[in-house]
């Protein structure tokens, strides 16, 4: 804590962003930089807390007041390193995490919170520019052959962490590039596919090998990486998408967002959307002059809100099940928990109709098989226990249509995809479908295979994946050498009594 | 402690250790100081605030006993309550206490404490409660103490869990704090000392305070669910009340299991804590019988009953009693009886003139208010003003006697021990550690001991002879003239926090007027020399000034002048 008034001094500021109507014409940022001066302006309201309820906040266990006040003396040497040691990919998290510790922050109770999340993402940023970020050199190898299934961000943090440990790390992805949803689910406007190359580069220099267009379980034999490698690490993601089964399904014009999402994030990078290594698209989508409608409140649908506005659609609609939630904390949402409450994104600010307590009940087409309007009806919710609603009834008389074109579904995503590489496999799955392997260890039914990130906790957050390929690498350590020097979270709980 | 201020309270308790920060007292840095704070603890803003480590009244259990006494006197309801800090040893300390007539011992373990215990008192923390209430609880059944005291254990108490322990281990009262101060809203920010506590629980900024939101509620609801896990352990365990379980320690069992598998308690040995002091049914195992304080037949009574006039109706009276050594703390209970009629105002000056003859024993006139004036012929013990809240007190050598007045000792070690107002003229020579965290009385005095003015804070000491050695130690306020005969003043001074100047106009007049009064009062001969050649002697006078407190009155002309 550079300052201990700042907080009082100083209040939260975020950084400024393109105007509404310019960004739309870009899929790029928008999200300016701070100056100098803001900079430390921001840094200075960190209380550096007697207990940093931050620290706990953060899935990775950031070093949050540490940083900060690096930050506050102008040392960004010092601040990237205490960032890093925690954090592999701070230029990811730094720009799209929900930032949990900001939820936690102390000042949060009856303040805005510290700007964690822009002091990680102006550290890193500055890092690289000063030239701080740079490959490892000099890893002493053990000799130990590990393979990464899938590149999303658990995949890459496992394999950051198992490399400098020393050991030999392929990372196969079944896509045409690394990243996973960082570079085919999450925009452009929110995260520029430069910053993933950027990464993926280092990861390379580093020794760290990438085999894209490889799909374990199909083109690669599990066989063979059964046979070849000392350990396995399974980050394929939570795959298959929530799918809404009401009439007219079928109808063209009716997609799942991750379709919509992923094509436009090819064409962004120049890339044919047509082609996909694992899963051929038949159209283009596009929402280009259409009324669209977003069914799903939750990040998914949001980028598709985001994405829809930048196409020119006529009109935007998004629709969310669940009732409008409180606009601040309620009795059962308390600090330091991560509150559910009214979340308004970039995307929203761009425009966008938002209704909650909605169902839809059929998707209506013309006579060429198109879609022409979704049939919806308002809906009650009671029963509420513990501030969060229990059964819902249709409100009678309100059902009504509302004119579509394009229907895109982000629902949330169920569990991760079984056939392939895990039917082959043969791991155990839990009752909702995930790959069964436990938070201490990691590891799945067969020894020597490992599990992180969506894959094993179920649809998450880009942190939450950081976090757990980091703890897999550790427990791969462990396996292969009998110790582990790599970082981890719960070292402390490590020392055995 | 002004009269007012005891008089108010329910229960008085005397530190004499913390288990945070034995041997330390509570500590406000300066920057949190304000004027309120400043007037609170009649202090000067601005000015830090060390409660002095060692008490500087007490250097025994007799002293420790004084002090009980005085207070019981002070204000007769009042509960005195000793903190003690929980370590080895600790047993024999507090049937000592049991035996100086406290009606309460605490005994605090070392995890207690606020985040703004420095450094270098945490090093010296205490050892866990359970530790010394056990060793207490024993050696005050031993010596069938422990049905006169009650037990009072703190440090950390956070669950009924706790209190059931220290219940079997030998309390009938436990604090509860931190886990209080955390329902409130207290997230545990270590940031006391720096007054920027974001939940605006500890800090004196008024911005912050608003930022409170703890909830009265909340606690009741904490506590509420406290006592009723502990009623669930007691109805387990089979007991109806409190009472019956203080100190059956055969029901806390170890568990062996957690011993043996933990390499650090590994071969720990709880059985001294879990021992149970045999006593047959005549020893009582808690609270049952009140102590004798031995107020019953004090001299207050007779003062009382001759100032009665006085109390009704503001009506002045004048009265003789002889005084023998035994008669200790005189016109305590007398102004106590004041304080509850009048309040801090007291009554109009000149009101009660109570003269004594002979030797008065210890605490003359201690914790006396305003309009109370004690004069006595003759001499008096130690502790003479102690906490003087208002009134006069005036003393001088028997009529009759033949020394020389300036050069003996009238008055005892420890006099004006934390004073808070009133005036004293002494002819004659005071002892040790004259006016102590004085901080606000006017006395003059011909000549005192070792370390006078320690830790002052306010008023004025004029002292009209030698002082001993480490004068001014940790002075912040208030000022002395000191007549510096000889010239080797400067020698005996601390000049830690201290300046010596010469005396201004102001000073000067302040200084005349007070000598006069001194020769008005008490007929001494050293006033009447130095008023003969007043404008000659004044250059012989050194003004004792504390820095800090200079600061503080720069700082408010320059304030005064802007505006
Ligand atoms: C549209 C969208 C927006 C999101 N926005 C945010 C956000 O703003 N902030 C946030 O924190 N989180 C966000 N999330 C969630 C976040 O992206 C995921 O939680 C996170 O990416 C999961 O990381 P992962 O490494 O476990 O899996 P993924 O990122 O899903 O990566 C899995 C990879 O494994 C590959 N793979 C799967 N099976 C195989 C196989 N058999 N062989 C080879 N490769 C395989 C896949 O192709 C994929 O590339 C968003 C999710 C979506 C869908
Ligand atoms: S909780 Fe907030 S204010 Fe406290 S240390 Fe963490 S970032 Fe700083």
């Amino acid at each position: 804590m550079g300052k201990p008034t700042g907080f009082l001094e100083n209040t939260r500021q975020l950084p400024a962003k393109e105007a509404v109507e310019n960004r739309l014409q870009h899929y790029g940022e928008f999200v300016q930089q701070y100056s100098a001066a803001d900079l430390n302006k921001q840094a200075s309201r960190c209380m550096d807390c007697g207990i940093p309820f931050c620290h706990n906040g953060c899935p990775l266990g950031n070093i949050i007041p540490e940083f900060n006040d690096a930050v506050y003396r102008g040392k960004f040497d010092e601040a990237y390193e205490i960032l890093a040691s925690t954090n592999n990919f701070p230029e990811f998290t730094g720009r799209i995490c929900p930032a949990p510790c900001e939820s936690a922050c102390v000042l949060g109770i009856n303040q805005p919170p510290v700007a964690i999340e822009e002091i990680e993402r102006h550290i890193v940023e500055i890092a690289f520019e000063r030239g701080y970020v740079q490959a490892k050199q000099h890893i002493v190898r053990t000799g130990k052959k590990v393979a990464v299934v899938g590149s999303g961000p658990a995949g890459l943090a496992a394999a950051a962490q198992l490399n400098s440990a020393g050991h030999s790390v392929t990372v196969f992805e079944r896509d045409d590039a690394p990243g996973g949803l960082l570079r085919y689910g999450i925009p452009d406007f929110k995260l520029e596919k430069s910053v993933v190359d950027r990464r993926i580069r280092l990861m390379e220099e580093e020794g760290i090998v990438f085999r894209c267009n490889a799909e374990v379980g199909k083109n690669v034999p599990v066989g063979d990486l059964l046979r070849e490698f000392h350990a396995i690490v399974l980050a394929g993601g939570s795959t298959i998408p929530r799918d809404l089964t009401v009439p007219g399904r079928e109808l063209d014009g009716v997609h799942f967002a991750m379709d919509f999402l992923k094509q436009q994030n090819k064409r962004v990078g120049g890339k044919s959307t047509l082609i996909n290594p694992y899963q051929p698209l038949s159209t283009d989508i596009v929402a280009t002059g259409k009324h669209v409608v977003v069914i799903g409140g939750g990040d998914t649908g949001s980028d598709c809100v985001g994405t829809s506005n930048r196409q020119g659609a006529a009109s935007v609609t998004q629709l969310e099940l669940m009732p409008t939630p409180p606009m601040e904390r309620t009795p059962n949402m308390p600090w330091p928990t991560y509150p559910m409450v009214y979340k308004t994104t970039t995307s929203h600010e761009e425009g966008c109709e938002r209704q909650f307590a909605i169902l839809t009940k059929a998707f209506l087409g013309d006579e060429n098989g198109k879609l022409r309007a979704l049939q919806v009806v308002d809906i009650q919710w009671t029963g509420a226990k513990d501030g969060r609603p229990a059964s819902f009834a249709e409100v009678p008389g309100s059902e009504r249509e509302i004119p579509c074109e394009l229907a895109l579904l982000a629902m949330g995503f169920l569990y991760p995809q079984k056939e392939g590489m895990l039917d082959q496999l043969g791991v155990e799955t839990t009752g909702v479908g995930n790959v069964r392997a436990s938070e201490r260890t990691y590891q799945t039914t067969i020894s020597k295979v490992f599990a992180a990130g969506d894959m094993r906790r179920g649809q998450s957050l880009v942190v939450w994946a950081i976090s757990e390929g980091r703890e897999c690498a550790r427990k791969v350590d462990e396996y292969l050498m009998g110790s582990s020097l790599l970082e981890t979270k719960d070292a402390a709980l490590q020392f055995t009594i | 402690m002004t009269s007012l201020y005891l008089t108010e309270a329910d229960e008085l308790q005397i530190k004499m250790a913390q288990g945070a920060k034995p041997g330390e007292g509570g500590q406000l840095p300066g920057h949190k100081v304000d004027e309120w704070i400043g007037k609170v603890r009649h202090s000067t803003p601005g000015v830090g605030l060390i409660s002095p480590p060692p008490h500087h009244d007490i250097y025994s259990i007799e002293d420790l006993a004084q002090l009980i006494f005085d207070l019981k006197n002070a204000n007769r309801s009042a509960r005195i309550n000793v903190k003690l800090v929980s370590k080895a040893g600790v047993g024999t300390i507090a049937a000592g206490v049991a035996k100086a007539k406290a009606d309460v011992i605490l005994i605090s373990g070392h995890d207690g404490g606020t985040g703004a215990s420095p450094m270098s008192s945490i090093r010296h923390a205490g050892l866990p409660w359970e530790l010394g209430l056990a060793e207490t609880h024993q050696t005050l059944v031993k010596n069938k103490l422990r049905s006169r005291v009650t037990v009072q254990a703190d440090g950390q108490m956070k669950t009924g869990r706790d209190i059931a322990i220290a219940a079997l281990l030998g309390a009938e009262e436990w604090g509860v704090a931190t886990a209080a101060l955390v329902v409130e809203g207290c997230i545990l920010m270590r940031k006391c000392h720096l007054n920027t506590c974001p939940v605006g629980v500890a800090t004196q900024d008024p911005e912050l305070r608003k930022r409170f939101n703890g909830d009265p509620e909340h606690v009741v609801n904490f506590f509420k669910f406290l006592t009723e896990e502990l009623r669930e352990i007691m109805a387990d365990l089979g007991f109806r009340t409190i009472e019956e379980m203080v100190g059956q320690a055969e029901f806390l069992e170890v568990k062996e299991d957690n011993l043996a598998n933990n390499f650090k308690l590994k071969g720990l040995d709880l059985s001294p804590i879990l021992y149970r002091e045999p006593a047959d049914s005549s020893v009582g195992l808690y609270k049952q019988e009140e102590q004798d304080h031995g107020l019953a037949g004090v001299l207050d009574w007779k003062l009382l009953a001759a100032a009665q006039p006085a109390l009704e109706a503001k009506t002045p009276v004048v009265a003789e009693f002889p005084v023998i050594n035994t008669d200790r703390t005189i016109g305590a209970i007398l102004s106590n009886e004041i304080t509850k009629k009048y309040r801090g105002e007291g009554l109009p000056d000149g009101t009660i003139h109570f003269k004594f003859k002979g030797t008065a024993g210890q605490s003359f006139g201690a914790f006396n208010t305003c309009g109370v004036t004690l004069e006595l012929e003759g001499g008096a013990n130690d502790y003479f003003g102690k906490g003087l809240s208002g009134a006069r007190l005036v003393v001088y050598p028997d009529k009759t006697a033949t020394f020389t007045p300036e050069e003996n000792s009238i008055i005892g070690n420890v006099a004006f021990y934390g004073a808070t107002g009133g005036e004293a003229f002494i002819r004659g020579v005071a002892g040790e550690r004259f006016c102590v965290r004085n901080s606000g009385v006017t006395v003059v005095v011909e000549g005192i001991g070792d370390h006078g003015c320690e830790y002052m804070t306010g008023g004025r000491a004029v002292i009209l002879g030698g002082t001993g050695r480490n004068f001014g130690a940790g002075m912040s306020g208030g000022i002395a003239y000191v007549w510096d005969v000889a010239g080797d003043f400067a020698q005996n001074c601390n000049p830690e926090m201290i300046d010596l100047d010469p005396l201004g106009d102001e000073d000067a007049d302040e200084l005349r007027s007070l000598v006069q009064q001194h020769l008005e009062l008490t007929g001494s001969s050293v006033a009447k020399f130095v008023l003969s050649d007043f404008e000659s002697e004044v250059g012989r006078f050194v003004k004792v000034f504390p820095r800090d407190y200079k600061k503080a009155l720069a700082g408010k002309a320059a304030k005064v002048a802007a505006e």
